[in-house]
């Protein structure tokens, strides 16, 4: 890969706006980045005045109880309105419209993709600025706040969901998937799923020297094909469950749910302890009025009350030390203290996402694509 | 023969002919100048982009002129397999679509019972309802490793458990995947034609003494040409731009250019690239379908 | 006068029912599960999907935004379609070959890219209808006239334009003889035309992707973002609620047909 990467500035892509648009997306001023600083909040009520808040978060059955247990009261009490839009991907469109231009005052990420974009330009917050201005965050565990860019405020630690119907006893350690007996019983995920990605630094942890040693990853990978591979983590569920696949990588609520469902299967949390996480970010050039909703928002997203409903819900566990682990994962022996969480790590998603042309390229040859 | 019977209008409109010619185009001029400000000048963009210097998140057009991203389409062996594939699973799986829905829009068209036409209908509209994601894990039931089919084979004993025909997670799966998702597509484009088709025609060709067998082929078929024709263009556009039934059917590992450029463009990280590959599908699936339209026309004596 | 159709034929369009269904009816049964997750065989059967499809205002209101978003891109699609076939019917110019093919173009390319191409324009030119549902409406059309032109341009191809003229011949006005005579003869290709428009619309994922409004997402999009999170069947129970759906149109459609040409032979 002799490549040079070119990370856009923000001039740059006002340039090429310019050349495609005839100076029509020019027009909105600098001005804002003036008052942006000023906004402050300090976790009170107020009123909104009727404004409208952007936001990007995921859709579907996602939407529908997140609405109902933090955004419709959110609107009521802060006089505002809710402006939802789920269609995935954010990336292309943050950056198509421009930093200055924000398509969302408050978006939900995966961190490759928040990365992605905070490396695209000035998008967002840091995580100091919002800090200042979210109460809540000062209960969140360190690795809340591992993007840089946003803050972080569910998370489900990586697992192998596997069957336990098949011979070769339990599952306990990383290399296991490697074994022959899951010769094309293996699942993992394509080239754009986060899943695939933290497995990728995984594998390149335990296998090279750190997460960065991409060599020793390549390698692991194409020694486990023949794998089956997936798009979807919903997919690879139905994959374990018909016994297509013996062996996946996973994430512990999805997969205990079928484990619940009564599928003869288990999961092993991998020993790294690495973690898949949700992470809202707030634009720095939203209007003054969005940017202080947006931390209102993210306040009563980290707020305890949201978050233990949200467990009990999507059985995902909360980055705040504040608040409880649901029943469902409390049986299994999942803690929220200090302890229990020590080990948690984000992969380092910057070097990730300035390696991912490479990494996909190679995953492709590997893959057969 | 429609060719002819516009040569031989009679003389006698000649005038009104001409008047009506000008006229004629108010019928087109609407969708030209909306494909013109919808389709090509946006997508034109979009391909322009390809002859840009790759960078990450830039999506606009700039002037720096390269043609880096086609050396390196070309110069990359995944790249051209999955072109070569591509166009062959579109050829395969209009081709397999025809012949299984040729029999089926047949009996459809010629059942005259209006109960039982209806229920015909319904059973391929219906066929079409399903979201794309959830049909093919129906898909993945029946032709999975421990689909119905490998099981009544295990059952049967034909295979051993171990040993599953691999029936999807291949070129294969996504054939079958791509088919039956166009069958109701091909179905409905050929039940009209065939309805239309005159049965004295074939009626005469077996008083003259062709068995019905002869007259099906000598007399329908020829007649269903421009059906077929139509048909099998929608299905191979379907199947060579389809994204999700190559990636769940094939189990990502058949590669096809919609899987590249859906890496390249859907993430974004790099728009003239997933640019590039969209403009080499396009101009292949173009040279295809010109070749098929020169070729299809001549075979059934004008298409329109 | 009835074609009789052969045994061979019948046997292999039964075969070709069976592969088309089979799916479909796998899924069918899966939705119908009372259990909490999509499997094959189904654990018992019960509508509890189906009821939590119906209750569900997120579904609900997707479900009816899609279908009004397909009715609406029918309609112009329908339209815009069949005159261009018409006209492509019509004419001997040079080159028109070349212009049916470029109107079929949008399809051969994956929706993500029309739809990304759409979305960076609309900025681009600052229409205003970037993430509207105007700006959604247009890519589905896009994506759904070259269907019509397709099934439309099969039938007049199939039919024989000298019925129209001799009608003409015999001093109808062209309108007449279009409406009278071509009209009829056509009318199960843009009849089929117009059902694709719709379903192409109704099941568009990738072109909605980039050009989908806040607040109001197209079905195919919240299902989608749906399975992401939540491994149950009501994807499968949208399906169901669908083919009830289509049925039941499909039915009332003949229904009314036959009234109509009940009165119509009424009258004469």
């Amino acid at each position: 890969m002799t490549r040079t990467r070119q990370t856009p500035t923000r001039r740059t892509l006002l340039k090429g706006g310019a050349a495609l648009g005839a100076a029509t997306i020019l027009p909105t001023p600098f001005i804002n980045h003036a008052w942006a600083q000023d906004v402050s909040y300090d976790g009170g009520v107020f009123d909104a005045e009727g404004a409208t808040l952007n936001v990007g978060e995921w859709g579907g059955g996602w939407e529908e109880f997140v609405r109902q247990a933090l955004t419709d009261d959110f609107e009521k009490d802060f006089n505002c309105t809710v402006n939802w839009d789920s269609s995935f991907p954010w990336f292309p469109k943050f950056v198509t419209q421009g930093a200055q231009n924000p398509v969302f005052d408050i978006c939900n990420w995966n961190l490759p993709n928040l990365t992605q974009t905070k490396q695209a330009g000035d998008f967002f917050l840091t995580v100091e600025e919002i800090r200042e201005n979210v109460p809540n965050a000062d209960n969140c565990w360190d690795f809340a706040f591992a993007s840089g860019a946003g803050v972080t405020w569910a998370y489900m630690p990586y697992v192998y969901a596997y069957r336990t119907d098949t011979e070769g006893g339990p599952v306990d350690n990383f290399r296991a998937f490697w074994e022959p007996r899951f010769s094309n019983k293996r699942g993992a995920y394509g080239t754009e799923n986060g899943l695939m990605h933290a497995f990728f630094m995984a594998t390149a942890k335990e296998f090279g020297e750190d997460q960065y040693d991409m060599q020793a990853a390549f390698q692991a990978l194409e020694d486990a094909m023949p794998m089956k591979i997936s798009e979807f983590t919903f997919n690879m569920l139905s994959l374990i469950e018909r016994g297509e696949v013996d062996i996946a990588v996973h994430i512990e609520g999805e997969a205990l749910s079928l484990k619940r469902k009564g599928v003869p299967m288990d999961v092993w949390l991998w020993d790294s302890r690495p973690i898949l996480t949700q992470t809202k970010t707030i634009s720095r050039y939203s209007d003054p009025v969005q940017k202080k909703l947006a931390f209102a928002l993210l306040n009563r997203t980290l707020s305890p009350e949201f978050l233990n409903a949200f467990g009990d819900e999507f059985l995902w566990r909360p980055t705040n030390s504040e608040a409880k682990i649901t029943d469902q994962l409390a049986e299994e022996g999942v803690e929220n203290t200090a302890d229990a969480v020590e080990a948690f790590w984000v992969p380092d998603w910057d070097f990730f996402v300035e390696n991912k042309l490479e990494i996909t390229d190679r995953l492709n040859q590997i893959f057969g694509l | 023969m429609t060719e002819a019977a516009t040569t031989q209008a009679p003389p006698r409109l000649g005038r009104l002919g001409l008047q009506q010619s000008h006229f004629k185009w108010l019928l087109v001029v609407p969708l030209i100048i909306f494909f013109v400000i919808f389709f090509v000048i946006p997508v034109g963009l979009i391909f322009a982009t390809s002859f840009n210097p790759p960078a990450i998140g830039q999506v606009s057009v700039t002037a720096e002129f390269t043609l880096e991203n086609y050396l390196r389409f070309f110069s990359r062996s995944n790249y051209l397999m999955a072109a070569g594939r591509s166009v062959l699973l579109g050829v395969v799986v209009a081709a397999v679509t025809l012949v299984v829905a040729y029999p089926m829009a047949f009996v459809i068209a010629n059942t005259e019972h209006p109960g039982r036409n209806t229920a015909l209908l319904i059973l391929v509209l219906a066929a079409m309802q399903l979201d794309m994601v959830i049909r093919l894990y129906g898909m993945m039931v029946i032709l999975g490793d421990n689909g119905l089919i490998n099981q009544m084979l295990m059952g049967l004993g034909l295979i051993g458990p171990e040993d599953p025909v691999q029936l999807m997670y291949n070129f294969l799966g996504v054939v079958l995947g791509l088919v039956q998702f166009s069958l109701p597509f091909m179905i409905l484009t050929l039940m009209g034609v065939i309805r239309g088709i005159d049965p004295s025609l074939e009626e005469a060709a077996r008083s003259l003494g062709a068995s019905r067998r002869r007259a099906f082929f000598r007399v329908t078929l020829p007649m269903s040409m421009p059906g077929i024709l139509s048909g099998s263009l929608l299905v191979f556009a379907l199947s060579i731009s389809s994204y999700i039934v190559p990636a769940l059917m094939g189990g990502f590992r058949v590669g096809v250019l919609p899987i590249h450029i859906f890496q390249q463009v859907a993430e974004g990280a790099r728009f003239q690239f997933g640019a590039t590959i969209a403009a080499i599908l396009f101009l292949l699936s173009a040279g295809a379908v010109a070749i098929y339209l020169k070729v299809g026309t001549r075979r059934s004596g004008g298409l329109t | 006068m009835e074609r009789r159709i052969s045994l061979p034929m019948l046997i292999l369009a039964i075969a070709g029912f069976a592969y088309m269904l089979f799916p479909i009816f796998v899924v069918v049964l899966a939705g119908l599960t009372a259990g909490e997750f999509l499997t094959f065989p189904p654990e018992g059967l019960s509508l509890r999907w189906i009821a939590a499809f119906l209750q569900s205002e997120k579904y609900l209101s997707a479900f009816f935004f899609s279908f009004r978003l397909a009715l609406m891109t029918m309609v112009v699609a329908t339209v815009l379609g069949t005159a261009a076939a018409l006209f492509l019917s019509r004419t001997r110019m040079v080159g028109r070959n070349a212009m049916r093919a470029f109107f079929l173009s949008p399809v051969v390319l994956p929706g993500v890219v029309i739809g990304y191409s759409l979305f960076a324009f609309f900025i681009a030119t600052n229409m205003g209808i970037s993430r509207t549902i105007w700006g959604l409406w247009i890519g589905h059309i896009l994506y759904s006239t070259p269907y019509v032109i397709g099934t439309v341009g099969a039938a007049l191809a199939a039919y024989d334009v000298s019925l129209e003229e001799a009608a003409r011949s015999l001093g109808a006005s062209p309108w007449r003889a279009f409406r009278k005579v071509t009209l009829p003869n056509i009318g199960q290709g843009i009849q089929a035309g117009s059902i694709f428009a719709f379903i192409v619309s109704f099941g568009q994922f990738e072109v909605s992707l980039f050009l989908s409004a806040p607040n109001s997402e197209p079905l195919p999009i919240a299902m989608y973002n749906s399975l992401r999170y939540k491994f149950d069947p009501s994807a499968a129970a949208a399906g169901i609620f669908a083919i009830t759906l289509v049925t039941a149109s499909v039915l009332l459609t003949n229904r009314l047909v036959n009234i109509r040409r009940l009165l119509e032979r009424q009258q004469d």
